[in-house]
């Protein structure tokens, strides 16, 4: 028996990596996503200004989406 | 309770070795996962007409399209993370 870790630091792990993954899984939907939305030509040295600035964007917008929906939702109730 | 035992056999694992398998088994499926769908884009993007093999060009197109996947992963994440 490991006396040094309890069950409430499992707790603790468990959601944090629950969080973790929650944040992996919208990053990774996210990238692929918004790379469908701005990257349209074949892939160079590196972004254009257009490209990045495409791909911040996008993310910040589909997260304004994400909450629009929700708070129509809930005035929907 | 600070440790699992594994089903029948005797072994018994600390919770401290129970995390650390589960954080490297984790970044396993994420690294697997991730590598997934840069094959995916990339070969969207880079064998537009597949031939009896893959030529030069569209080996540095793999290359530099699994540069630009991994720098808009950065990017978004970065922009993901701003706003949280």
């Amino acid at each position: 028996m490991d006396p040094s870790l309890n069950s409430a630091e499992l707790q603790r792990f468990l959601s944090q990596e629950k969080e973790k993954a929650m944040v992996n899984e919208m990053v990774t939907n996210l990238t692929s996503v918004c790379w469908d939305k701005c990257i349209t030509s074949t892939p160079g040295n590196k972004f254009s200004s257009s490209e990045s600035a495409c791909l911040s964007h996008c993310a910040q917008r589909y997260m304004d989406v994400t909450l629009i929906i929700m708070k129509r939702v809930q005035s929907m109730q | 309770m600070g440790s699992f035992s594994t089903g029948s056999s005797e072994t018994q694992i600390s919770t401290k070795e129970f995390m650390e398998q589960m954080n490297f088994q984790l970044a396993q499926a994420y690294v697997e996962k991730f590598l997934q769908t840069v094959r995916d884009k990339c070969f969207d993007k880079c064998i537009t007409k597949p031939g009896s093999s893959v030529s030069g060009t569209e080996s540095s197109c793999i290359s530099r399209c699994m540069d630009r996947y991994f720098e808009a992963t950065r990017i978004v994440s970065r922009a993901f993370n701003a706003s949280r």
